[in-house]
C-alpha cells in the first residue's frame, strides 16, 4: 500500500484550544494523537495509526483506558500497556491509542473514574472492536501503571 | 522567400539544445530558433490588428523553451537541411509543468503539444509506483482535457509491489483505463498498440519504469537504447533517456519518449477548481454546506467528505487531493 503521510505538525487542540507541539522529544510517540491536556483527539487515521487517511476530521472524545497486552517474554506477568480509548463524536468510531509522555496523568484519572458511568451501549459498541474498558476494580493497576505505585485518589471532575 | 507558404509548415519531433528537428513531407529539417519566438510584444490594444501596428512593450515569454514537441510550426529553409522556426501554430492541447529550474520566477515547460493521449507508466515493482506521481499526472491530464490509459509495465516480475491489484482497482473504478503490459513478455502489446493507433501519444513516468523498452516492444526497429534499473539507492532508474522525442509508429500515430520524471508539479491550476480535476469529485462539488468557497478539509457539512466517509471516493485520492491542495 501507499506510503504512510507525513506527520501533520503541530496542532491547534479542536477541543481544548491550546497549541500542542508534535515534537518527539516530549510526547516520546511518532504519531501525536491526541492534545496532553484535556486528551481529546481528532479522528484523523482510518486503517492504521499514522496513516492519516480519515476525512471524518472529527474530535474524538476520551472514553475510557483499556490495556494492550504486552509482548514482553521475560516479564510475562508484566500486563502490558494502559492506552486511551477514543471515540468520534460524529461517526462513532472507535480507536486505541498510546498514552504520551506529557499526557497529564490527572487528566487521564478523570478519563478513567469517568468512565464508570459509561452506558451499556458504549461497552457493547468496545466489545464489538474487542477493547475491554477498564472498570473501577482495576483502578490499582491504572495507578500503578500511571504513577508507579498504587496512590488512592479521589474521584475527580473532567469539567 | 515566402513564409505564408503551407509547405513551410512542419511538426517538431525531436529537440535537443537549441536544435529542432521538423518532419515535412517526409523530409527532416534541422532548425533553429528565431530570436522573435524568444519575446513578446506589447500592442497598445487586445487586438493589434485594430490600430496602427506599434509596439508598446517588449516581454521575455514565460516558457524555458518556447517550442515544444508536437508544436506544429512555421519555418525558414536555408536549402542545406537547415531552417530556422519563425512562428508556433495554435495548440489544441499541450501537457505542461512548472520547470525545475531554481530561481524566483517559475516558468511553464510545455512536455508535449497537441497530444491526444497521455500515458503514465508505472512499474508493478522496481521501481514502485508512486501513486501520488500518478495523480499529479492524472490532474494535468485532466487540466489539459486530455484522455488518459494507465500503463502497468515489468509485469513479468515475479514480485510485485503488494496491494498492486487494489490500486489499479480505485483507477478503474473512478473510469481509468488501466492496461497490464510486459516489454519483456509482450504481454498487453497488442492492446497498447490499439490504443495508440492515429494518435498523438506521450509517456511520462519516473526513471526506470521501462518507457524505452515499452517503446522497443510497440516497434522493434527503432533500437531505443535500455538499461537495467540501478540496485545501489533504492532501485532508482538511470535516465536511460536524455530528450524529447517524438517516434512514429508504423501502425499509425506517434509516440513521444519523455525522460524519466521524478517531480511534477501542477502548472497554471488554481485551488479552487482542483476538485473538479478528480472525476469521481465533480458530482459533489457545490454540494457542501458552503458551496464552492468550502476547500473540503475540516468545514462541516462537506460532501466531498463525506463521500469519502460513504466509501464512494476513495481515501487514498482524497489524501492526494489534500497534498495537493497543500502546494497551490
Amino acid at each position: 500500500m501507499r506510503a504512510r503521510a507525513a506527520s501533520f505538525g503541530d496542532f491547534k487542540c479542536a477541543h481544548c484550544h491550546v497549541i500542542v507541539s508534535s515534537a518527539h522529544l516530549l510526547s516520546g510517540v511518532n504519531n501525536r494523537n491526541h492534545c496532553p491536556y484535556c486528551l481529546w483527539s481528532c479522528h484523523l487515521d482510518l486503517y492504521a495509526a499514522g496513516d492519516r487517511l480519515s476525512a471524518c476530521k472529527a474530535p474524538m472524545k476520551p472514553i475510557g483506558l483499556t490495556m494492550k497486552k504486552g509482548r514482553n517474554k521475560y516479564h510475562p506477568e508484566a500486563h502490558g500497556e494502559l492506552m486511551l480509548v477514543h471515540e468520534c463524536t460524529e461517526c462513532k468510531t472507535l480507536s486505541i491509542n498510546r498514552i504520551a509522555a506529557d499526557d497529564d496523568p490527572g487528566t487521564v484519572m478523570a478519563v478513567f473514574q469517568e468512565s464508570f458511568q459509561l452506558a451499556h451501549q458504549v461497552h457493547a459498541l468496545c466489545q464489538e472492536y474487542g477493547i475491554v474498558i477498564l472498570r473501577a476494580e482495576d483502578t490499582k493497576l491504572v495507578s500503578t501503571q500511571l504513577y508507579g505505585r498504587y496512590v488512592e485518589i479521589p474521584m475527580l471532575n473532567l469539567t | 522567400m515566402n513564409i505564408n507558404d503551407e509547405n513551410d509548415i512542419g511538426v517538431v519531433f525531436r529537440k535537443t539544445l537549441g536544435h529542432y528537428t521538423v518532419h515535412t513531407n517526409g523530409r527532416e529539417i534541422d532548425c533553429s530558433l528565431s530570436s522573435l519566438i524568444h519575446k513578446q510584444l506589447i500592442f497598445p490594444t487586445a487586438d493589434p490588428t485594430s490600430l496602427r501596428h506599434r509596439v508598446q512593450e517588449v516581454h521575455e515569454i514565460s516558457h524555458v523553451d518556447a517550442v515544444a514537441i508536437g508544436d506544429r510550426v512555421r519555418y525558414v529553409e536555408a536549402g542545406d537541411g537547415r531552417g530556422m522556426i519563425v512562428e508556433i501554430l495554435p495548440r489544441d492541447s499541450k501537457l505542461s509543468r512548472p520547470a525545475p529550474v531554481p530561481g524566483q520566477r517559475v516558468f511553464e515547460q510545455v512536455i508535449v503539444s497537441n497530444a491526444d493521449l497521455v500515458l503514465p507508466v508505472f512499474a508493478a515493482a522496481n521501481p514502485t509506483p508512486k501513486w501520488g506521481l500518478l495523480d499529479r499526472y492524472l490532474v494535468s491530464a485532466e487540466a489539459s482535457e486530455l484522455p488518459v490509459l494507465i500503463v502497468i509495465n515489468k509485469l513479468d516480475l515475479a514480485w510485485k509491489t503488494p496491494g498492486l491489484e487494489e490500486e489499479i482497482e480505485i483507477y478503474r473504478r473512478i473510469g481509468y483505463p488501466v492496461l497490464l503490459v510486459s516489454a519483456v513478455t509482450g504481454e498487453g502489446i497488442e492492446e497498447l498498440k490499439q490504443a495508440l493507433q492515429g494518435r498523438l501519444s506521450v509517456m511520462v513516468g519516473k526513471s526506470g519504469v521501462g518507457k524505452t523498452s515499452l517503446l522497443n516492444a510497440l516497434q522493434p526497429g527503432l533500437g531505443q537504447r535500455v538499461k537495467a534499473v540501478s540496485q545501489g539507492e533504492l532501485g532508482k532508474g538511470r535516465h536511460t533517456t536524455t530528450h524529447l522525442e517524438m517516434f512514429k509508429l508504423d501502425f499509425g500515430g506517434a509516440l513521444v519518449d519523455t525522460p524519466g520524471i521524478r517531480e511534477f508539479g501542477l502548472w497554471n491550476i488554481a485551488a479552487a477548481e482542483l476538485a473538479y480535476l478528480f472525476p469521481e469529485m465533480t458530482d459533489y462539488v457545490g454540494q457542501c454546506k458552503f458551496g464552492l468557497s468550502c476547500r473540503h478539509d475540516q468545514e462541516p457539512g462537506c460532501a466531498i467528505r463525506k463521500a469519502v466517509m460513504a466509501e464512494a471516493i476513495s481515501p487514498y485520492r482524497y489524501q492526494s487531493y489534500m497534498n495537493l491542495r497543500s502546494e497551490l
